[in-house]
């Protein structure tokens, strides 16, 4: 294992994840109902609304970083629910029913708020624990959407916001705070400026930070993103990312080659996937993934920017859009190379990858692999098989 | 038996009499052979009329509004091939009908199509048309980007506008726009066949003996598959040469519903006819949820289409917090007294997976007995999804 100087803030992001939990389940107490939302979802309305946030999609990942995810998903395999539904799915469903809750409880919802930006199982699985949790759902659809923004796709996602918003003010009893919204929007939008500015620093050849770092502290810009404490947060990291780069600390020894990962870590592996790209001294540099939060609002057009940030994401995009921001990162960061997941969890962002390793290679001249895993659930993780698909583009990478 | 009847005549009926005088086991041996050979009449079509194809996934496409522009709808309906052409293209993992789809246009098999309309009810739909476009390039290639919820306000003006967003590009294909009139007729076209469909949805019900499992479903398949003008003169006839018949049979048959994306494969159907069921609803994006409910005539027809969208059978494509299907399986099953639910789903399809629990609990809820089972386009034995349909049936008082 290579040895690595671990962030101070690390212990800081515990300490935040910790109090967002435990906020979680206070919240009920003090009278401030939780909304289940997903992850890539305006929930600067949430906030102005004074609801709490919660994000089953981060209790996935949780359940997934502690390799229990085939435990929970076998209580709802055994109601039926396939193996190769995704696997922040299974484990929120399987949670629901089962005896066992080795990473904790979920919180349960009062509310739930779902955005389909991301996909179609996020709002089956909302769909499927509002129904379990009887309680109240809000979809909030997203067309996919091509090159260019089309004016009806927008026009329909802010007619949805004001739905939502009228929906809130009956939920809450209370009229919605547009200034409220306008101060969320600006904490918001500072957290994804810092976020954005650490991200880019893995463009610094060595890069004292990479994809595996950015995926390590990411949760608190999903989940506090709106608040005074991701803003601290990511200044806090930004500070250390400075002096990382002012004392020579570098995210991997001797870094050689930049590499674009795409898209999700495999969370229960993140440390061997890390020590295996920094054995071949290939730094994961980007990702489109971790870009997601790297949001930037108009402050004078709330309900428009939210619709435009969240609605243009790239996980609701088309085939051609991708691969033409896949290749435009890979330029900005200077990659040798690039190395996509097929992620069985993950249908929207898997399917295509296979004709879109060629054509990004074909225009760019860069070499490219798909691997074949599971982001969650070790059952469809074989270390030999990725060992397999991915030497030979190590080796490409060497013959440059 | 029919079926014996059907082997029999199928190989010389079309070509000693012209299609004016076919008789019932005729018209039904046409459906047979088209669903065997999809591309067979669309071919003839394309070649007397000069006139372009547009060929659709299943089912929730506007085909009038393809068939008012003058083109011919194609349902792709997936095929039994061996789909290794798709593994360069689509993992394994997503769901036969796709991949088996997307292995017929790479094996040529669909090259009479000049263009495709996908709707999007579920990831992989949502994702295919861009690995289409390049892996099998088409002059025409749309995605009809349905909304994802159906029971706020904005839904529908949203539906109304991609339906608009849609004729507006058939009218450029074509070089000229739809007319009203245009789309009025096709959709009284497309009411008349749905409407022609259902008659025969019910005489099968009544009585199978004259119209049985398999050959239902095959005539609403091949309704998918031949210029629906031609359909609806064949079924107009069949009807009238039923009309003798259709007095309900004597036989105490097992009432089923079929529940499930798209039906396949057929064979499985010669086993429920002849363990002496008689389909009497179904939720199957080629079954009964592709004919019921008509568009309005006499309204905008744009509005007309929109509404007969919302207002479809549910499907779990589609969002609705209370999961209405599974009161529509519940109340159906208790309406047409079904003896038994068979969910027929087709593996990675993962709309279907998320409901299939609260289905199965509200059908267990009602006391129906319901029971599972998972296929895929392309698979070569059918032996133990038999064997389970067999003792579901005899479980549920068969012969
Ligand atoms: S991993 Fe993929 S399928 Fe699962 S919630 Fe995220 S975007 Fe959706
Ligand atoms: S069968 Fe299911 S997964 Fe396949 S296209 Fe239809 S809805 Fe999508």
């Amino acid at each position: 294992m290579t040895k690595r100087k671990t962030f101070k803030t690390a212990a800081y992001m515990k300490e935040l994840m910790a109090k967002y939990y435990q906020e979680g389940k206070e919240a009920r107490e003090k009278g401030i109902p939780v909304v289940w939302i997903t992850a890539v979802a305006p929930v600067e309305i949430i906030y102005a609304a004074g609801l709490f946030p919660y994000y089953p999609e981060n209790f996935g990942a949780l359940a997934a970083a502690r390799k229990v995810a085939d435990k929970l998903s076998m209580a709802a395999e055994a109601r039926g629910y396939a193996q190769d539904l995704c696997g922040y799915a299974r484990c929120g469903i399987g949670d629901a029913y089962a005896e066992e809750h080795p990473v904790g409880e979920i919180v349960k919802p009062d509310l739930l708020f779902c955005c389909n930006t991301q996909c179609g199982s996020l709002s089956k699985w909302f769909e499927v624990a509002s129904r379990f949790y009887n309680a109240p759902y809000f979809l909030l659809d997203s067309p996919q959407i091509g090159p260019e923004f089309d004016k009806l796709s927008k026009q329909y996602f802010l007619a949805q916001l004001k739905e939502l918003i009228s929906f809130l003010e009956e939920f809450t009893g209370k009229p919605f705070d547009y200034d409220r919204l306008k101060e969320v929007l600006r904490l918001s939008k500072e957290a994804c400026r810092l976020w954005n500015e650490i991200l880019d620093t893995a463009m610094l050849k060595p890069a004292p930070f990479g994809f595996f770092d950015a995926s390590f502290h990411m949760a608190p810009i999903v989940t506090w993103r709106g608040t005074e404490e991701a803003v601290n947060y990511y200044r806090a990291l930004k500070e250390e990312v400075d002096e990382r780069i002012k004392e020579g600390i570098t995210a991997i020894p001797e870094e050689r080659y930049k590499v674009y990962f795409d898209h999700i870590p495999l969370w229960p592996k993140l440390r061997w996937f890390s020590d295996f790209f920094a054995e071949h001294h290939a730094l994961v540099a980007v990702s489109q993934y971790t870009h997601s939060w790297a949001y930037s609002f108009d402050l004078d057009r709330p309900l428009e920017s939210l619709a435009e940030n969240y609605m243009g994401e790239f996980v609701n995009r088309c085939f051609d859009y991708r691969v033409q921001l896949k290749i435009n990162f890979m330029k900005k960061y200077n990659c040798d190379g690039f190395v996509l997941f097929s992620n069985r969890s993950c249908k929207p962002n898997a399917f295509g990858l296979y004709d879109k390793r060629n054509i990004i290679s074909k225009l760019t001249g860069l070499p490219g692999v798909v691997f074949e895993a599971d982001m969650s659930d070790l059952r469809f993780f074989s270390e030999s098989q990725v060992r397999a698909e991915l030497e030979p583009f190590f080796e490409q990478l060497k013959s440059r | 038996m029919l079926k014996c009847l059907l082997k029999r005549k199928r190989t010389h009926y079309y070509l000693q009499k012209g299609e004016n005088q076919l008789d019932k086991a005729e018209i039904i041996g046409l459906f047979q052979k088209v669903a065997e050979n999809p591309g067979w009449q669309a071919r003839q079509w394309k070649e007397e009329r000069k006139g372009k194809i547009i060929g659709f996934l299943l089912t929730d496409v506007p085909e009038e509004l393809i068939h008012a522009a003058g083109f011919l709808p194609y349902g792709i309906c997936g095929g039994q091939n061996r789909l290794d052409s798709a593994i360069a293209h689509l993992q394994n993992w997503a769901c036969s009908y796709v991949r088996s789809s997307l292995a017929l246009a790479l094996e040529r098999k669909l090259d009479f199509l000049d263009g495709l309309i996908i709707p999007q009810p579920c990831d992989t739909t949502r994702m295919v048309l861009g690995i289409w476009q390049h892996a099998s390039p088409l002059p025409f290639l749309q995605n009809f980007r349905l909304p994802r919820q159906v029971n706020r306000p904005s839904a529908r003006e949203y539906l109304i506008g991609e339906l608009a967003q849609l004729k507006e590009q058939l009218e450029i294909y074509r070089g000229a726009r739809i007319s009203n009139e245009e789309l009025r007729n096709s959709i009284k076209l497309y009411n008349n066949n749905r409407s022609l469909l259902r008659k025969l949805y019910l005489i099968h019900e009544q009585n199978p003996e004259i119209l049985s499992t398999k050959v239902l479903y095959t005539l609403i398949k091949g309704s998918m598959l031949m210029p629906r003008e031609k359909v609806n003169e064949l079924l107009t006839k069949l009807l009238k040469a039923l009309e003798g018949e259709t007095s309900p049979s004597g036989n105490d048959h097992i009432r089923l519903i079929i529940s499930g994306t798209i039906l396949e494969p057929f064979e499985l159907l010669d086993y429920l006819d002849e363990g002496g069921g008689v389909i009497v609803g179904d939720d199957l994006q080629n079954g009964f949820r592709y004919i019921e409910g008509d568009v309005k005539e006499d309204v905008d027809p744009l509005e007309a289409l929109a509404d007969r969208q919302l207002n479809r059978i549910p499907f779990a494509g589609y969002d609705l917090e209370r999961n209405p299907r599974r009161f529509f399986l519940s109340k159906m099953a208790v309406q047409k007294k079904a003896r038994g639910v068979i969910f027929l789903h087709l593996k990675h399809c993962e709309p279907e997976n998320y409901d299939y629990y609260d289905n199965a609990q509200a059908l267990e809820k009602a006391g129906i007995p319901s029971i599972r089972i998972e296929t895929e386009f392309g698979i070569t034995s059918l032996g133990q999804i038999l064997t389970r349909i067999q003792a579901f049936l005899e479980l549920l008082g068969g012969k």
